[in-house]
């Protein structure tokens, strides 16, 4: 933990407040009993069991003495047994917690499950059991409640471990010969040392409670030795005559305690991730008239103009990750969106779908999504109208899937909530999507739960609840990044069928320039945050920005010379918070010069072809398409002399007919479809 | 055995129980350690240092501590099979039929205040965290937080002594001491809940907007869901898992906390019983509400692991 | 650098219902100064084999051997070094990355020389050695590769192990981590195990491509020879997979026949005979005859067919018309 985050927590008031709270409380453990020790030991005969007299002004015990008096010494003595306890739990705790990492597996796993076991009871059982093993008293107390913490402390430092030793690095320096001490002292401890910090904090908290409880009980400080728990003790039997005689010690305890608890829980805020902060959204900004464009065209299911997503930044003010993005896409036409990650492609899909985190600020000069303009209503009106006309497909087919619902139930929501179907009728159709996907036995898949499907299935899955309705747009968002290419292949395969039976326009979103160029009629290149150039699929030999140019020649290939080093870009993205003025490319472009401090807009280089760049290239790219050694192209050499096997029939095996989307597919099923 | 084999459900509740009876194992022997690792003789502490030895010496044969260990453990597990956890040093009185008297007070006001902890925490966590969710109402928020960590962080008892003093003596509301009708649970129960509601509750708001960050809470919103049904069908089951898992914890810790509560409200259960008798030094009665202790946590343990089997359809019984 | 070898190498995960086998018995070995490139679809395998080579998970049978001497101590196994995936997850973020380069390497030193050793190692992977005193955490993903690479060489090793080192780095930066390892590979004749999922990136830096399927290398060879002429109907299929420009997706290679299992069958239950056999376009699903496949393991006549391929028809498709 750095000194600023040090810093930080004290700047945070709550952690501020307990840290003088702290502070005032070890200058009292110091000073009090030498200013008022023997003042607090004197009894006063005339003044037995006293209430709030200007001479005591919480009153006195039963013996007389001064109960303001007491409480202020008793500081040092709470204190020092709380920190001794804590420094107990500590020590053990961090032993026990180690221990498996340097002891061999099974004397590990030995450890570790012992360690499990004292867990599961509460500390004031284990508390209560030392205490009668260590005897009455405040060094049985310390033993006691120090033990009593150490399992829950292991386990802490268990669990951390392990996390850490799961990291690679932790990997790495075994594979580099590093011993186990030492890679405990100088990989391990050192990363967890923020939450045992934070907890130990904590812990003090905790015990200088628990030690109060104890001394309550009379099972802690014995007399004539008191501590706050002693006092309050004391105080309660009488709390009818001078409820000052317990309140006092009580209050001192809990605010005591509170220091350290609160003192650690906003150390652990500043240590942790915080949450995004929202903020009123910013003035409205100049608009970017230069990069408006204005012809829409009349069958577009999809028009963004100027389309900014911004976010408030650490430091104040905002960053816009997708900063006046256009984006046009006609009905039934496929579109590519490729770029880096961090170019702002996800962000863009989710803003044009309205499902932007709640901390965006989403603004265009224009959006329109299937016929609606979402921007500035409310969101009951925009699901109203959007309903089920937008269908997204998610990256990761694992998480986008709730774990604790059946996969065909999943699917029926969409018709439930939108058609008001009932729920054998929708679940009818989820199984007949499923198999319109190509997922086998639909039926008894539909009663899974999703971590019962593989990968491709999933996302097969996933396409399916989309056509639950009749999609106007579809849009995927790296849907086959985390498959294997062959499932890939499927699923890009599934898409197209599916854009081609059901006429949707798809949006797909991919890193892979070869994935889009594979499924995509036009290609959208983004780079941070902004389009950088548009172009049919069929002209990206021509690409004209550099950038375009240069990740086209950096990805090696199949047809690739391997003798030749590969294209670079040097440099690296920037971040959107310090986006460069002017052409954003221009640190890491070779052709940048004094006109690239202007932001380019997007200008036509070519019919159909766009470009934002001040020095378009014009010559042809070497992509060497067709005479890849190889390439899918060249299956039938592959095959062998046997030649391929027979090809599958077009249309059969890829996408069952979706039966026409207009009707209730429900009605026909079973029966082959119209094709 | 075989046909069990190939069902999950019976493979986890066998290795469940297996683990149950380890843990009681572990339990019994130390119960049964701990007067054996009391320094010194038990007896003599208990009948104190003025008691003549033949007393002393009588004590000890009765109690078999005369035996050998191993003897006298043997002897201690059968005894305990048979109900019998032995006969109270001061008092004479078997320690089973004590702990029989004191167990209902104690359980009825455990449970009492585990019902109020669910019913209180579970809407209130997930109330806070879909107003607070995405960083919205950061006053709230702040307010909430910060209110539940002070309160949580106040033991029961200190609690309880605050709530005697404002209702019982100020206001004279409620009795402050006893188990009698209905009001005289109020306290003691409003004592030992209402820390553990504040704890739960703000582990509810976080475990339901960690959910709501999720990939699919994303992929429910793409499917234009009404916000309410979000929640309720794709968040809150998603929580379930860590709400019940803190909701067992705490009331383990519930069971025990009762110890202090009681004593600060004279409860006649067997928190009462257990501090008078470790300052009496009478052990066999130690170490019989020790062991109920123990075994109502083991218990609690099982019970939540088991609805965790049952409520999370990845859970690891299909692993195994 | 040295030879390594793989014999009937075997990892077992779990016992009972859990069990499987994520390496099953590979033969494998990587000559001394050539680059294999291991190439498999996720969960095929791969990491475990390497993960095997360096001690990271305990082998259940066979051996692994650095010039014909089994390896059999964790400092036999230093001579290997593994390069993670995740260039973020790979470094200690409270070590500088000279501190973590230096704890790599071998034998105790004077700290002039560690410090100039790091220099020169960091001057290798073509970093500024004055980066030598910053935290992994100011480095972009790229250049902590460059980082990972140097601890990885700074252990002097026989052999350099990478699994997947570009695929958890963007595009534009992709293709100069993969300049660096071809020039390292040229300038110091390592010896490397080089695993990606991706063909074309395994094709760039490998001499020699072996395929894994399902824990077992189903065929292995020169990269030209298994890329242009594949042996096994698995790797045929990678290879129609592929996503190229110009190529549509309609038209439709051998694996898209609908009568085959789109995805790889559970690594705990694997199928009998040719593992493959549900997904294999010529296999008994399109051709009821080979039932064979089905029925017999072909992976013991392995060694004798070219590539050694684990097919029952490889010879069949020997003959390949000239280009
Ligand atoms: N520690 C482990 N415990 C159990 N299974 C594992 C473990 N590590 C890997 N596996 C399994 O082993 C198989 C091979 O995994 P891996 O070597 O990572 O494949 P690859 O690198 O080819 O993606 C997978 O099925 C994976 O789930
Ligand atoms: S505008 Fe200038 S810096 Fe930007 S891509 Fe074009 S040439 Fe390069
Ligand atoms: S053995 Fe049979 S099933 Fe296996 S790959 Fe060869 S042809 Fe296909
Ligand atoms: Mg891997």
């Amino acid at each position: 933990m750095g000194r600023d985050q040090w810093r930080a927590a004290l700047r945070n008031p709550v952690g501020a407040v307990a840290a003088g709270l702290l502070v005032v409380l070890a200058i009292l453990a110091v000073v009090a009993p030498i200013l008022w020790g023997d003042a607090a030991e004197e009894t006063d005969p005339a003044a037995l069991s006293q209430g709030s007299t200007s001479e005591h002004p919480l009153g006195t015990d039963a013996l007389g003495r001064d109960i303001m008096l007491r409480v202020l010494v008793a500081t040092r003595y709470s204190l020092g047994l709380a920190l001794l306890a804590t420094a107990i739990c500590v020590v053990a705790g961090v032993l026990l917690g180690v221990l498996p990492a340097v002891l061999g597996r099974r004397a590990g796993r030995l450890v570790t499950a012992a360690v499990n076991l004292a867990v599961a009871f509460p500390g004031l059982l284990l508390a209560l059991f030392f205490a009668v093993i260590f005897g009455v008293g405040a060094r049985g107390a310390v033993l006691a409640i120090g033990l009593a913490g150490a399992p829950s402390f292991a386990r802490l430092v268990q669990t951390n471990v392990a996390a850490v030793a799961g990291r690679d690095y932790v990997a790495a320096a075994r594979v580099a010969g590093v011993g186990r001490f030492r890679l405990v002292a100088r990989h391990l401890l050192p990363n967890i040392g923020e939450p045992l910090v934070v907890n130990a904090t904590v812990m003090a908290g905790t015990a200088l409670l628990a030690f109060a409880g104890l001394s309550f009980l009379g099972l802690g400080v014995q007399p004539p030795a008191y501590d706050w728990g002693r006092l309050l003790g004391e105080g309660l039997d009488r709390i009818y005559i001078n409820p000052a005689a317990a309140l006092a010690p009580g209050v001192a305890v809990v605010v005591a305690g509170l220091a350290f608890t609160l003192l650690g829980e906003s150390i652990a805020q500043v240590v942790g991730v915080r949450a995004v902060r929202r903020r009123r959204p910013p003035a409205a900004d100049e608009p970017a008239a230069a990069l408006a464009r204005a012809a829409a065209e009349p069958d577009a299911v999809l028009v963004a103009d100027d389309l900014r997503v911004g976010f408030p930044a650490p430091g104040g003010g905002w960053t816009h990750p997708v900063d006046g993005v256009g984006l046009t896409v006609r009905r039934g036409e496929t579109v590519g969106i490729v770029g880096e990650s961090g170019s702002g492609k996800s962000l863009t899909a989710l803003a044009v779908a309205q499902l932007a985190p709640d901390s965006a600020h989403v603004t265009a000069q224009r959006l329109e999504v299937a016929g609606v303009a979402p921007l500035g209503r409310a969101d009951a009106e925009v699901r109203e109208l959007l309903g089920t006309k937008v269908a997204m497909v998610f990256q990761d087919p694992m998480t986008s899937f709730n774990p604790s619902m059946r996969v065909g139930r999943q699917l029926a929501e969409v018709t439930r909530v939108h058609e008001r179907q009932g729920r054998r009728a929708a679940l009818a159709r989820a199984v007949d999507r499923l198999r319109t996907v190509r997922v086998p036995a639909p039926e008894r898949r539909a009663h899974q739960y999703p971590h019962e499907f593989s990968g491709g299935m999933r996302q097969r899955a996933m396409i399916a609840m989309g056509l639950m309705s009749t999609p106007e747009l579809i849009i995927a968002d790296e849907p086959t990044t985390a498959l294997d290419v062959t499932v890939q292949r499927q699923v890009l395969r599934l898409l197209e069928d599916v854009q081609a039976e059901t006429g949707a326009a798809v949006v797909l979103i991919s890193h892979d320039i070869a994935v889009v160029g594979q499924l995509c009629e036009r290609v959208v290149v983004m780079y941070a945050g902004r389009v950088v150039e548009e172009l049919p699929v069929g002209r990206l030999g021509a690409a004209a920005h550099p950038y375009t140019r240069a990740l086209l020649a950096s990805v090696p290939d199949l047809a690739t010379d391997r003798d030749r080093p590969l294209a670079t870009i040097p440099g690296r993205p920037p971040d959107p918070a310090d986006r460069p003025e002017g052409c954003a490319f221009a640190p890491r472009c070779e052709f940048a010069d004094d006109a690239c401090r202007v932001r380019p807009g997007l200008a036509a280089v070519a019919p159909d072809q766009r470009a934002a760049c001040w020095h378009p290239r014009t010559q042809p790219l070497d992509l060497a398409l067709d005479a890849v050694p190889g390439g899918s192209c060249d299956t039938d050499r592959r095959w062998g002399a046997e030649g391929p096997p027979e090809p599958s029939v077009q249309g059969v095996g890829r996408l069952e007919r979706v039966r026409d989307p207009l009707h209730d597919p429900t009605s026909d099923r079973g029966a082959g479809g119209q094709a | 055995m075989s046909a069990w084999a190939g069902n999950p459900w019976a493979g986890f509740l066998l290795r469940r129980l297996g683990r149950l009876a380890v843990s009681l194992a572990v339990l019994v022997t130390l119960a049964f350690g701990m007067i054996h690792l009391i320094p010194g003789d038990p007896v003599r502490a208990a009948l104190g240092v003025t008691a003549p030895p033949d007393l002393v010496d009588a004590r000890r044969e009765a109690l078999g501590l005369n035996d050998p260990i191993g003897v006298q453990y043997v002897d201690y597990v059968r005894s305990l099979f048979s109900g019998d956890l032995g006969i109270s040093m001061t008092s004479g009185v078997p320690v089973s039929e004590t702990i029989g008297q004191r167990l209902p007070a104690t359980a009825s006001l455990a449970v009492a205040a585990f019902v109020v902890v669910m019913l209180a925490a579970i809407p209130l966590g997930l109330a806070m965290a879909v107003l607070t969710r995405g960083g919205r109402r950061r006053g709230a928020e702040l307010g909430f937080t910060s209110t539940s960590a002070v309160v949580a962080a106040i033991p029961e008892f200190l609690l309880a002594v605050g709530l005697v003093f404002v209702f019982g003596v100020t206001l004279g509301w409620f009795p402050v001491a006893g188990r009698s009708h209905a009001a005289s649970y109020v306290l003691p129960v409003v004592a030992l809940a209402l820390g553990p509601a504040l704890l739960m509750a703000r582990i509810v708001r976080v475990e339901a907007l960690a959910v709501m960050d999720e990939d699919f809470v994303r992929t429910a919103r793409a499917k234009r869901l009404p916000p309410l049904r979000v929640y309720l069908r794709h968040v809150f089951p998603n929580a379930l898992t860590s709400t019940l898992t803190i909701g067992g914890l705490l009331l383990s810790g519930m069971i025990v906390g009762t110890v202090l509560v009681e004593n600060v409200f004279a409860w006649p259960g067997m928190g009462m019983t257990i501090v008078s008798s470790i300052l009496a030094k009478d052990y066999p009665v130690v170490q019989g509400i020790v062991l109920v202790y123990g075994a109502a946590v083991l218990l609690v343990n099982l019970v939540v692991d088991v609805l965790l089997a049952v409520a999370d359809p990845r859970s690891t019984i299909r692993e195994g | 650098m040295r030879e390594l070898s793989f014999e009937g190498t075997t990892v077992r995960f779990g016992t009972g219902r859990s069990a499987l086998t994520a390496v099953d018995g590979v033969d494998l070995t990587v000559p001394a100064g050539s680059v294999v490139g291991l190439v498999g679809e996720s969960g095929s395998g791969k990491s475990t084999l390497a993960k095997a080579a360096v001690g990271l998970v305990p082998t259940t049978g066979g051996e692994i051997r650095l010039d014909g001497a089994p390896l059999r101590t964790s400092r036999d196994r230093r001579k290997l070094q593994l390069v993670f995936q995740d260039p973020h997850a790979s470094l200690d973020p409270r070590m500088t990355i000279g501190e973590s380069i230096a704890e790599a390497l071998p034998g105790r030193r004077r700290r002039a020389a560690r410090t100039a050793e790091v220099a020169r190692l960091l001057e290798l992977v073509g970093l500024d050695p004055a980066r030598a005193r910053s935290l992994p955490s100011g480095l972009s993903g790229g250049q902590r590769q460059r980082v990972a690479l140097a601890r990885a060489l700074a252990a002097e090793p026989e052999v350099v192990l990478a699994d997947e080192i570009t695929s958890a780095l963007d595009v534009s930066v992709q293709g100069s981590v993969l300049n660096l390892v071809r020039d390292l590979q040229r300038q110091l004749g390592l010896t490397m195990l080089f695993i990606s999922h991706n063909l074309s990136v395994v094709r760039y830096v490998s001499d020699v491509i072996a395929v894994m399927y399902l824990g077992r290398i189903v065929e292995a060879g020169p990269a030209d020879a298994v890329l242009s002429a594949p042996r096994h109907p698995y790797t045929r299929t990678l290879l129609d997979a592929a996503p190229a420009f110009g190529v549509a997706l309609d038209d439709p290679v051998p694996a898209d026949d609908p009568r085959l299992d789109a995805e790889a069958p559970s690594p705990h239950d694997p199928p009998p005979g040719c593992r493959f056999h549900r997904r294999c376009p010529i296999g008994p699903l399109t051709r009821p005859e080979r039932t064979i496949c089905a029925e017999t393991d072909p992976q013991p006549g392995a060694a004798d067919r070219p590539h050694r391929a684990a097919c029952h028809f490889a010879t069949d498709l020997m003959e390949v018309p000239a280009p």
